[in-house]
């Protein structure tokens, strides 16, 4: 096997701007997108949830569709197809002061149009798991249905969705690596220009691979402590311990049945 | 206890509330599906006055409590609360509608609500779940409220209790947050639906004895219960209800020694 380390370990230690850039955009995609994605996705569920039935039938509708279709192909429908049919072009744009690229636009659009569908199910799960006569306390007390869903439903149901929503957001990082076929010059798409013009394949891709696993690292670490700070605020003992999350590693028995953990085991990477 | 205001009457009180009546209901029906669970169901309460509800399980004791508040809404009958429709008004062309979310929350901050299973919010503190809705509902500065929900919480004998998680504490405990949490928006009638029907033995004389200390301070309350003593004492009348309906209703010792219906005295030989 030849494997050229000195190139291995200069791409890794001292990687070149271009693959800096990749990697800052790969965050700044799974970012934004991921926020919007919240919002949207939060809409979606209290649209499935709404008494009026046109509502209902769209978010089950949407779910069906995004949730039934890949990733990929929404993508290149939403950016190439569009275009072509002459629907909607992204065109480059200027937002404060930096040059946002067309396809950066669409792939933000797409990936938060995607996980949207997944992250409203994970809130309306989120939200069903409080009990219906915490609501009817909160009405009771003189609080609006709204005011019941801000102050009392949500911060309980908070605590359940956080695990399931950072292993999403940690899926929706590696799947930036798909954008590059629509042309997004993020991570991936700059380790395959590298590969091409060096022909070192498997030293880029691995120093890739490394990055990712650094990203989904460190947002396992973020997690774990949001869920912390989360449990302890409510009262609850403290999450899997980063290390045993990271390895797969599970407690087999949970000293309380905390449904935060219990619910949806959150895996790294 | 039934007073009159005739000096007093303003125009803004209601003509159909002449004798002070605090509820009102006036032949409610209500079903779930095609099961009828309440056929015309009347009953009036006056304020001040300690009425118990009765009757076998699946009677609608707790369906009729909800529909004062409107947790739950009724099909035909009116409800009146303070002279008001509960969760409804009369429109300009003379129809009944629903009222706003807006309006329907304000009546019921007058009308406090105590669940058979508590419904604490257990992501707050005591002092927290005590003091939330007149600090968000009212509007009322926080220092005020907290003297207020401590001041509370010591007339239900949890003092020591404020800054603890609601988790930590027995069902006794629990269900006296909930009805100090009640108190705290000082309610015109407070309604309960079981309250010591989810407690251990034990702790059912320490939810039983404030609930007496209100009926003694002149609350006005509903109460649903199946704990003949304690009704035999602070009821200035017993409803029993059976099948949706409104059987039979009088002070506690006639209803008690001398049932007219005979449901009644089959209810009665069960608990008593
Ligand atoms: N949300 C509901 N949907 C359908 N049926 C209900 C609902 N709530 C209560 N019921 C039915 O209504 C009947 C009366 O219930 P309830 O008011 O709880 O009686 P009680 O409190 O006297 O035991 C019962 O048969 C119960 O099954
Ligand atoms: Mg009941």
């Amino acid at each position: 096997m030849k494997f050229d380390w000195p190139y291995f370990w200069e791409s890794l230690l001292s990687p070149s701007p271009q693959f800096l850039s990749g990697l800052a955009l790969t965050v700044i995609i799974s970012v934004v997108a991921m926020a919007l994605a919240l919002l949207l996705g939060l809409v979606i569920a209290l649209m499935g949830r709404s008494r009026f039935l046109p509502f209902q039938l769209f978010a089950s509708l949407y779910i069906w569709v995004i949730r039934g279709t890949p990733l990929l192909v929404q993508l290149v429908i939403i950016y190439t197809g569009f275009a072509a049919a002459g629907i909607f072009r992204f065109e480059d744009t200027d937002v404060l002061g930096s040059l946002i690229k067309g396809a950066v636009q669409a792939a933000i659009i797409g990936l938060m149009l995607n996980e949207s569908a997944y992250i409203s199910e994970i809130v309306r799960s989120g939200l069903e798991s409080v009990d219906r006569g915490q609501n009817e306390a909160a009405l009771s007390l003189g609080m609006t249905p709204m005011h019941s869903m801000r102050k009392i439903i949500v911060p309980q149901a908070i605590r359940i969705m956080v695990p399931p929503l950072g292993n999403s957001f940690n899926g929706l990082m590696k799947s930036t690596s798909i954008l590059s076929i629509i042309g997004v010059s993020e991570m991936f798409q700059v380790g395959s220009t590298m590969s091409a013009a060096t022909f070192k394949v498997f030293e880029i891709y691995i120093v890739v691979a490394l990055y990712y696993l650094l990203l989904t690292t460190v947002w396992t670490f973020i997690q774990t402590a949001i869920e912390n700070t989360l449990n302890v605020r409510a009262g609850l003992p403290r999450a899997e311990p980063v290390f045993k999350r990271l390895f797969g590693i599970r407690s087999r028995k949970q000293a309380t049945p905390a449904p935060a953990i219990a619910l949806q085991p959150a895996d790294a990477a | 206890m039934t007073t009159q205001h005739a000096a007093s009457t303003s125009a803004s009180t209601p003509p159909s509330d002449p004798h002070d009546n605090i509820v009102q209901a006036v032949d409610v029906c209500k079903s779930f599906g095609d099961k009828k669970i309440l056929t015309d169901v009347n009953l009036t309460v006056a304020r001040g006055e300690v009425v118990v509800m009765v009757g076998p399980s699946g009677a609608g004791k707790t369906t009729m409590l909800r529909t004062i508040n409107r947790l739950e809404s009724i099909d035909s009958g009116e409800i009146r609360v303070n002279g008001e429709l509960i969760g409804q008004r009369v429109n300009k062309h003379g129809k009944v509608v629903e009222r706003s979310a807006r309006d329907l929350a304000r009546q019921r901050a007058d009308i406090g609500f105590v669940f058979q299973h508590f419904n604490l919010f257990p992501h707050m503190s005591v002092l927290e779940n005590v003091s939330l809705a007149a600090v968000e509902v009212r509007h009322q500065p926080k220092s005020k409220v907290n003297d207020y929900a401590r001041e509370l919480l010591e007339r239900v004998g949890l003092a020591d209790k404020a800054d603890a998680r609601t988790r930590s504490l027995s069902g006794g405990q629990q269900q006296r947050v909930a009805i100090a949490r009640a108190l705290a928006m000082r309610p015109a009638l407070m309604l309960f639906d079981e309250p010591t029907s989810a407690l251990d033995p034990e702790m059912v004389g320490e939810v039983l004895t404030v609930m007496k200390g209100l009926a003694e301070a002149g609350m006005t309350m509903i109460i649903v219960s199946h704990e003949m003593g304690f009704t035999r004492e602070v009821a200035d009348r017993v409803v029993v209800m059976d099948a949706g309906t409104i059987i039979e209703s009088g002070a506690p010792e006639q209803v008690f020694s001398n049932p007219k219906h005979d449901r009644t005295r089959q209810f009665l030989s069960k608990v008593l």
